[in-house]
């Protein structure tokens, strides 16, 4: 028989230490003795023929024990789990503590407890939408940028020119850069190649020859470059300004045929930014509304969601068996457990939200019905042109259509919270409640 | 000849463990050894009484090395029986 004390309740874990039986360990060796003989080969016995004093010798006891413990363990805790009346979610995490006599430590995770606070009643006020006059301008700015022409100019180099270049330059002895007919953008503040670089191109008339010394910084992240010196020999053979199609009809027409006159431009870039804004405030506020319910409840569930969460992160980032994840972390120079720690906060998150929406759900009764997949479905496939068919048969597997609800559950479940976090709802609730 | 050089080594097969059921342990030994020298060395490494030694030659088998086929080194063979109720413990368990 296995002897079970319950240690400590902890963050929906249950510690367990579990002692064995000598008899039963007795049994379980046998039985492993039995099993290993089978597939051992010792010189001198046929297969499956050598006792097991020999046995012990040749493969060491410590292997035996391993085989006996392997199957025996898992038996004792589901034995132990069983008696213990406990719901376990995941495999437990075992310890062995001591073989002689056996007893071994292991931790439980049970299923995360959530109790949502009144989030009935919870409001939250969303962000009025705004699109002022100068964010448009500010579009239709960049969309001059967008549209300008690049025409040569007879002047000394300036800021926002365009300019063709020979360039020369080496550090420390070796070739940096060196390229003929090199375009470069003069900009303010520009690091590239080296900060400071631009500076010394402004002022330079056509055909002027300039040799200049510039200083990496010490940070730079060209690690073999940080903090040398390079010398520069650069010629500019054409400089050109940038020339704006100026604000007309004709503009707005060039943008997109579409647009008759100006005004039809502004008004559809102010649409359009509206737009963008509206789904942007919608998104925060039913971020609002969940970090709110998510406030309200209390949720305790076992750290191994959270370490689960925290591989499908990795998984969705970097597909597996990739080199890709390796190659990252070399890149930020962190370890693995050092990328899993940074995760942790954004896993934890991450868990307790969909704990409490899951709870919301279980609890408000949101379903989704068959029709509404169709309808989903029908909405997913509805941009595709070329493999249309191929496409639909993929959606309408039973995965995709479980996956395709999980979603919609958590569309409903959200729209349900944003309608009580805005009030509209409550009034049916409270109506229901009378009802009843 | 020491009597420490006698014994090569324990001889552990399926069919000496089945031997030893009945007292009799089987050895590898040099081949000048006489059964009363086997008989001294197996006392004094064990601290067991031996009743009986049987010894024979076991004649090499053929052992290819490379392509070519060479006769092995035959060897002697001492199936030590003991008194009743004495036991050699080096060739059991650890």
């Amino acid at each position: 028989m296995v002897k079970v004390t319950n240690d400590k309740t902890e963050n929906s874990q249950v510690f367990l230490t579990i002692e064995m039986a000598p008899a039963e360990v007795e049994e379980s060796l046998e039985k492993a003795y039995y099993r290993l003989v089978q597939r051992t080969r010792i010189p001198g016995f046929r297969k499956g023929k050598a006792p097991r004093a020999i046995l012990e010798r040749h493969i060491g006891k410590e292997s035996l024990f391993e085989e006996a413990l392997n199957n025996l363990v898992p038996q004792a805790y589901e034995q132990a789990v069983k008696e213990q009346e406990i719901e376990a979610i995941a495999q437990p995490r075992i310890e062995i503590a001591q073989t002689d006599p056996v007893i071994f430590k292991a931790i439980v995770s049970l299923k995360p407890k959530v109790t949502l606070g009144d989030y009935q009643h919870i409001r939250v006020t969303p962000e009025p939408v705004a699109v002022t006059d100068s964010d448009v301008d500010a579009v239709i700015e960049q969309l001059r940028h967008q549209q300008a022409t690049w025409e040569p100019v007879e002047r000394p180099v300036d800021f926002g020119d365009l300019i063709v270049l020979d360039i020369e330059s080496d550090t420390a002895g070796k070739p940096f850069i060196n390229q003929k007919g090199a375009q470069y953008q003069v900009l303010h503040d520009l690091s590239f190649p080296v900060p400071g670089f631009a500076e010394q191109l402004a002022g330079m008339k056509k055909d002027e020859e300039k040799e200049f010394k510039l200083q990496f910084p010490s940070d730079d992240p060209r690690d073999e470059l940080a903090g040398k010196e390079a010398s520069f020999k650069a010629r500019v053979s054409e400089v050109k300004q940038e020339v704006l199609p100026e604000l007309s009809d004709e503009f707005a027409r060039e943008v997109n045929p579409d647009f008759k006159s100006v005004d039809s431009l502004r008004e559809r870039v102010s649409s359009d930014l509206k737009l963008r804004a509206e789904e942007k405030a919608r998104i925060d506020f039913e971020e609002r509304v969940i970090d709110a319910v998510v406030e309200l409840s209390q949720v305790e569930f076992p750290p191994i969601l959270v370490e689960a969460e925290v591989h499908r992160i990795l998984d969705q980032r970097f597909q597996r068996g990739n080199q890709a994840l390796e190659e990252y972390l070399r890149s930020i120079n962190k370890t693995e457990e050092e990328l899993h720690e940074e995760l942790h906060p954004l896993a934890t998150r991450r868990v307790t939200r969909s704990l409490v929406l899951a709870k919301v759900v279980e609890e408000a009764k949101v379903e989704v019905s068959d029709s509404e997949i169709d309808i989903e479905i029908g909405n997913m496939t509805k941009n595709a042109t070329e493999n249309k068919d191929k496409l639909e048969k993929l959606l309408n597997t039973p995965q995709a259509r479980e996956s395709i609800k999980q979603t919609l559950i958590a569309r409903k479940a959200i729209q349900l919270l944003a309608e009580i976090a805005k009030e509209v709802k409550e009034i049916k609730t409270l109506q229901k409640e009378a009802q009843k | 000849m020491h009597l420490y050089q006698i014994l090569r080594r324990p001889l552990i097969t399926e069919k000496h463990t089945i031997l030893q059921t009945q007292g009799k342990y089987a050895f590898e030994v040099v081949a000048e050894a006489s059964k009363p020298q086997i008989k001294q060395a197996v006392e004094k490494a064990f601290k067991v009484e031996v009743a009986a030694v049987n010894v024979m030659i076991v004649s090499g088998k053929r052992r290819s090395r490379g392509r070519r086929q060479l006769p092995a080194h035959p060897w002697k063979k001492a199936i030590v029986t003991l008194k009743p109720g004495d036991k050699i413990e080096f060739f059991e368990g650890v």
